[in-house]
């Protein structure tokens, strides 16, 4: 009894002789305080402020309001090429270091919902796209789905993780081994990429990480890293050399606010970098209509007996959730509406631009939803007012350059983020 | 009976209900209407539309109204006129316009919303010339679905600031995702808005609006508005597809006569009722596509990898016509390749390892 | 629906159809009356019904709803038959099928399509005006005479001098006592148990309450009831912001203005003897109590003259059971007083902690845990409605407004005291299968009128008689 123990022991000094500790470059200084190293600045807020006229605050609050609301909105706009269709590998974070509670309620269980809002975004807004889920436990990668493109199996696979609890250590190196397996079949016209959603400082990895990151590059596959504690190298390190050189890939996450939106960032598809990278190609595909039927059939693809359904263009065969691969005849099954969803990612409406007082009086309300524009003050007010903060219209309006229409913030927001329409422009007409 | 239990306070709050908007976009071109001229004029269309627009008004105090025509040339707001600025106070009531007619017989509400889609449909009617009917038969049905949802997008702004609901503002000053704060947490106690759009153009002429359409009915989807249809002559692909994806009510009308039935009886259920009645939908939803090459509808087509183009058949010189990637059109449908081809990486920036060969490293323990 | 609409439809229910038939004369009393005591789905109803010429076969209703609601449906069409706005009769195949009945029908479509000379919706006063009255100044006259009413009640001038003092017509106190709300102890004015309940109701449940009172006790000044309601209804459907012309009106009608104006519901100026406008009491009366954005009650929570903006509320309530209310109102004050124990007191702010000591003063006086929570609820302030908005809803219950904890608490210290209610209402028993008991028995839970039953007695027990009765008499004739 006594011998076997002593081995046991012995083992596991041996195993970490082995074991490549990769560590980031001063964890425990960076630990609390400087969560997010660089990106952390101290902001003074209250220098801003500047008493208004009637020696209140309130408006330069609410321009400040107004410019957060349009900074978020001022993003590039030339049409770019883009990876619309996608393969992603989420590789979510299971070791120990994830049940520290400095993310409410845990990092794990924060991780877990965010992952789930996740795919359902990605699905959103890729809906041709395909992903896959690993976890990083015990030094393990472990598969929690499979690559595909049916948002409801990653969302139970994850929501099965919630009943577990985090262990171990991570490792990235066996992590991104496995995600590189399962991209590794994927088709070249679409994209390859990993995000990580890392919450540990280190990775223990049985071989060298440097000579994996030489494959992922010569795989073309692209990863990002969603860091919770704090800067890690070899993180770093990755994600530049998987994109190019592109360091912004790399986010440690400052608060639950910007995790997420760190998160959601991923979801858009990313921007192709030359033509000649990824091979373009020409995809058959099929359109079915949906169809009901008086009594229920088996589906090709689970083989569940239902009644609606869509047939399959070219075989009819009968699947029961699209988009799909056809079980038989290996058609990719989509719906139109599917297609039209990825539209506003490759013809972006243009930035609206901000209308001074000189040109302000041509509009009085705006043009979409109707309300009234401050109106325009005499002249020799204008310089005083125009001085403020910057990135907002003095006057309230925005304008359209191609319609010259006049908006006010909340339609531009609405405009450009969720319609993707400019009313302008579409209620007037090719004229 | 007194039983304290989980469910029991949230009764009280069950009853605070929030009041539902409905915005109804009018297909007013000539062409289509001309054709129905026999069956169903537009002028007494327009008053079933004005009779159903009362009935709306009339199931809540609070419940509001809005009324777009997509015409041949623009899309114009009947109402709210955009022309008397301020139209709707803080209660959305209707502001006093200064032109009473004393006529005691008559709901006033009723009567301002009436006076003002009269009037402003006249107004758009004579400033239409023949110069804008002229080759031009579709309908701008797409920014008539941007301006009904500013609209909505400001209302439900300004119904949860008075109501202190979510409030969309302060979302972006601590900088959540836009599909978070679109989409609300609690169905019950935000605006309820609708659009229902009657329709009379077939959709083929309007398929150069495709993208735009297709936003705007992405748009409402996100933020569950469903789209309900009333089509009175011709079938559209679009708004069948408008309907399937947001849950609303299409109906075709078989006898175009009968518009004020079908109004009360499917459209005037708001979401709440909904959920308590069966309604009319169609269960075979047309999912073809238009290709962009012939505007053939296709049930398989060719999707360039880059913008998502749908063709009938391969372009010609293998060349995408909207974005002039070429495409190797040979391999489509074709297998990934086992091995795939290394390609030189663009911005390579650690130049050592990208020859490494692939080592295979089993995970311990596996 | 809850207590909201419960009273006044109470009310109108105990009304004989011959009144009924009078009321629907008026499109404006169709109209309110459709607005504001039908449930969603009885509108639907009636709309579809509307411009239907044949009965619809009762058959195919119930395929319109779905099979999940078959509770609401029948909720919706007992209510419907109870204010005599639904009828069945026979088709020509002899098919049960449903109707609307004609006054209210008529008097509808007139209010939707706005036809003949009724003169339902008011006229406008014509003469040139030489006083402005602006919405603000009716907002500030129905506020300081309702205030005052309320600060009547409950005796609020004990406590603050400063406050001018509205005069309060002698009518107006008779009608108080006539409602049992306060009780004449010499001198003194002291609020009863139903008074409690009263005041810390939302601002439209009282307007009602009291004009049903007004109604009521209309028939005994000589006053006809149905006139005095159809003019109610009248008012509803005015125009705020407007006058209108009073020499169109009975003298009936006069005379109830006046009254009216006493409460704050119209306003009359004395100057000028031809016109009235009504205020934002009369106009709100037939939205829902939520609809009310409550300029109204949200200026009457804070100092006069400064309307509350948007949103009414001004009460924080946090989960340790301490209550901030963002008020000055020495009205509303008194009323948190009720149930709080007051601790400090600031210009704008007072502070305090709900105790069980506090709650049980309170619900010895009569006033129900219900009754502090709803009152809680009505005024909480836009951050906790904000804050309850933010969280997310747990399979589509939507999360409360207050902390759980605190109406939990604040129920179960009214059930330590509290283990007896009673219910009137009537038993039905003596049946001789459990077939016969069973069918009228799910037909009462269905629609709403089931207070308890046992099955081994074969006995149950409802708060209303009739349409149950009903169904056993069409059970008979149907089984015949």
């Amino acid at each position: 009894m006594a011998d076997s123990d002593e081995e046991y022991v012995g083992d596991v000094t041996e195993d970490e002789d082995e074991l490549q500790v990769t560590r980031g470059d001063n964890p425990r200084a960076k630990k609390r305080k400087q969560r997010g190293g660089a990106e952390w600045e101290l902001s003074r807020t209250w220098e801003t402020l500047v008493e208004g006229a009637d020696g209140t605050i309130s408006s330069t609050v609410e321009g400040l309001l107004e410019a957060n609301k349009r900074k978020r909105l001022l993003k590039d706009t030339t049409p770019l090429q883009r990876g619309i269709i996608r393969h992603l590998i989420l590789i979510i974070d299971l070791s120990q270091s994830m049940s520290e509670k400095d993310l409410r309620p845990t990092r794990y269980l924060l991780t877990l919902r965010y992952a789930q809002e996740f795919v359902r975004e990605f699905f959103e807004q890729n809906p041709i796209s395909q992903l896959g889920v690993l976890g990083l436990r015990d030094g393990l990668a472990l598969r929690v789905s499979d690559m595909s493109g049916n948002p409801t199996e990653h969302l139970t696979a994850i929501q099965a993780l919630k009943t577990q609890d985090p262990k171990g250590l991570p490792s990235l190196q066996n992590g991104l081994e496995m995600a590189r397996g399962a991209l590794f079949h994927t088709p070249s016209h679409g994209t390859r990429e990993v995000l990580i959603i890392f919450g540990s400082l280190l990775s223990s990895d049985p071989g060298d990480i440097h000579q994996t990151i030489g494959t992922l590059i010569s795989d073309k596959v692209r990863v990002g890293v969603v860091g919770l504690a704090a800067q890690v190298a070899i993180c770093r390190e990755l994600c530049t050399k998987t994109n190019g050189g592109d360091e912004t890939a790399y986010g440690v996450a400052l608060n639950e606010q910007h995790f997420r939106e760190l998160m959601m960032d991923v979801t858009t598809p990313p921007a192709a970098y030359s033509q000649k990278e990824s091979a373009s190609s020409l995809l058959m595909m099929g359109f079915p209509s949906r169809t009901v039927e008086t009594a229920p059939s088996l589906c090709a693809c689970h083989s569940k007996p239902s009644r609606g359904g869509y047939l399959c263009s070219r075989c009819n065969s009968k699947v029961c959730n699209l988009p799909a691969e056809c079980p038989s005849c290996g058609l990719t099954l989509i719906l139109s509406t599917h297609l039209a969803r990825s539209y506003h990612h490759l013809f972006p409406l243009i930035n609206w631009i901000e209308v001074p007082w000189r040109r302000a009086s041509k509009s009085s309300a705006c043009f979409a939803c109707g309300i009234s524009f401050p109106s325009v003050p005499p002249e020799d007010q204008w310089l005083v007012t125009e001085s403020q903060t910057k990135g907002m219209s003095v006057s309230s309006r925005y304008e359209c350059t191609a319609c010259h229409s006049h908006f006010c913030i909340d339609c531009d927001l609405f405009a450009h983020e969720v319609v993707h329409n400019c009313p302008g422009c579409q209620s007037k007409g090719a004229e | 009976m007194n039983t304290v239990d989980a469910s029991e306070h949230y009764e009280l709050g069950a009853t605070d209900l929030a009041p539902s908007l409905l915005t109804i976009v009018i297909d007013t071109n000539p062409h289509a209407w001309d054709i129905l001229e026999e069956s169903l004029p537009l002028s007494k269309a327009i008053a079933n539309i004005l009779v159903f627009i009362n009935a709306h008004l009339a199931c809540n105090y609070a419940n509001e109204i809005a009324v777009v025509a997509s015409h041949t040339h623009k899309a114009a707001w009947l109402y709210p006129s955009q022309t008397l600025s301020h139209s709707t106070d803080q209660d959305g009531d209707i502001s006093m316009s200064t032109d009473t007619t004393p006529q005691p017989n008559k709901y006033r509400p009723f009567r301002i919303v009436e006076d003002q889609v009269t009037r402003n449909l006249k107004e758009l009617m004579e400033s239409t010339t023949p110069d804008h009917l002229r080759g031009n038969t579709s309908t701008m049905l797409a920014g008539a679905l941007t301006l009904a949802l500013s609209h909505i997008n400001r209302r439900t702004i300004a119904w949860a600031e008075e109501h202190g609901g979510a409030n969309p503002d302060d979302a972006p000053a601590e900088g959540t995702a836009p599909s978070n704060r679109y989409s609300a947490s609690n169905e019950d106690e935000k605006l309820q808005s609708r659009i229902l759009i009657v329709s009379v153009s077939g959709s083929s002429d309007s398929a150069h609006q495709y993208i735009p359409v297709m936003n705007s009915i992405f748009a409402c989807q996100r933020l569950h508005i469903p789209i309900d249809v009333c089509k009175l002559s011709g079938d559209a692909v679009f708004l069948q597809q408008a309907c399937d994806a947001t849950k609303g009510v299409y109906m075709s009308l078989a006898e175009p006569r009968g518009l004020l039935q079908y109004l009360m009886m499917a459209f005037l259920p708001d979401q709440r009722s909904r959920r308590h009645l069966v309604l009319p939908t169609r269960v075979d939803v047309d999912f073809r596509a238009a290709c962009f090459c012939h505007r053939r509808v296709v049930d398989v087509g060719f999707v360039c990898s880059i913008c998502l183009s749908i063709f009938c058949e391969p372009p010609p010189g293998s060349e995408c016509l909207t974005c002039g990637t070429h495409l190797d059109a040979g391999n489509y449908n074709s297998k990934p390749a086992l091995l795939p081809r290394k390609k030189k990486k663009k911005k390579k920036v650690n130049g050592a390892s990208g020859a490494g060969t692939p080592i295979s490293v089993s995970t311990p323990g596996s | 629906m809850a207590s909201a609409t419960s009273r006044p439809l109470e009310y109108l229910e105990g009304l004989p159809g011959t009144t009924f038939y009078k009321l629907y004369q008026q499109p404006s009393t169709a109209l309110a009356i459709f607005r504001r005591m039908l449930p969603d789905l009885a509108k639907c109803f009636v709309m579809a019904l509307l411009y239907q010429k044949d009965p619809l076969p009762t058959a195919d209703l119930e395929i319109w709803v779905s099979s999940d609601s078959k509770k609401e449906r029948d909720n919706a069409i007992s209510i419907l038959g109870r204010l005599h706005v639904l009828s069945t009769t026979l088709t020509g195949e002899n098919v049960r099928a449903y109707v609307l009945t004609n006054p209210f029908a008529a008097s509808l479509r007139q209010a939707l399509m706005g036809a003949e000379d009724s003169q339902s919706f008011g006229m406008f006063s014509r003469a040139p005006e030489h006083l402005q009255t602006s919405v603000a100044d009716l907002d500030e006259y129905a506020r300081q005479q309702w205030e005052g009413v309320m600060g009547y009640m409950v005796g609020t001038s004990a406590f603050s001098g400063q406050r001018e003092t509205v005069n309060l017509s002698k009518g107006v106190k008779q009608l108080l006592q006539a409602g049992h709300l306060v009780e004449l102890r010499g001198n003194r004015v002291d609020i009863t148990k139903d008074g409690f309940g009263f005041v810390l109701q939302d601002v439209n449940t009282q307007v009602w309450h009291i004009l049903i009172l007004y109604v009521e006790s209309a028939e005994a000044i000589g006053m006809d009831s149905v006139e005095v309601l159809s003019f109610l209804f009248l008012l509803s459907s005015l125009e705020l912001g407007q006058s209108y012309d009073k020499s169109h009106l009975t003298p009936n009608q006069t005379r109830t203005l006046a009254d009216l104006t006493d409460f704050g519901i119209v306003y009359q100026n004395d100057a000028d003897p031809t016109r009235f406008y009504p205020t934002r009491l009369a106009t709100t009366l037939t939205s829902d109590s939520s609809a009310l954005s409550n300029p109204v009650t949200g200026s009457l929570t804070g100092p006069a003259g400064q309307t509350g903006g948007s949103g009414s509320g001004f009460i924080i309530i946090e989960t340790n059971y301490r209550l901030y209310a963002y008020t000055s109102s020495p009205l509303q004050i008194s009323l948190i007083s009720l149930f709080t124990n007051l601790k400090y007191r600031f210009p704008n702010l007072v502070t305090g902690k709900i105790t069980r000591q506090s709650v049980r003063r309170a619900i010895e006086m009569g006033i129900t845990a219900d009754q502090i929570i709803s009152y809680l609820l009505s005024h909480a302030h836009p951050q906790l409605r904000k804050h309850s908005a933010a969280q997310p809803s747990n399979k589509g219950v939507p999360a409360s407004i207050l902390p759980p904890t605190v109406t939990d608490q604040i129920r179960l210290w009214q059930l330590e005291r509290d283990r007896l209610r009673a219910t009137a209402g009537f038993l039905f028993k003596d049946f001789t299968s459990l077939a016969e008991y069973q069918a009228p028995c799910q037909y009462a839970a269905e629609i709403g009128v089931l207070v308890w039953k046992s099955d081994r007695k074969r006995m149950f027990f409802v708060t209303r008689h009739e349409q149950v009765a009903m169904y056993l008499r069409n059970q008979k004739a149907g089984g015949r």
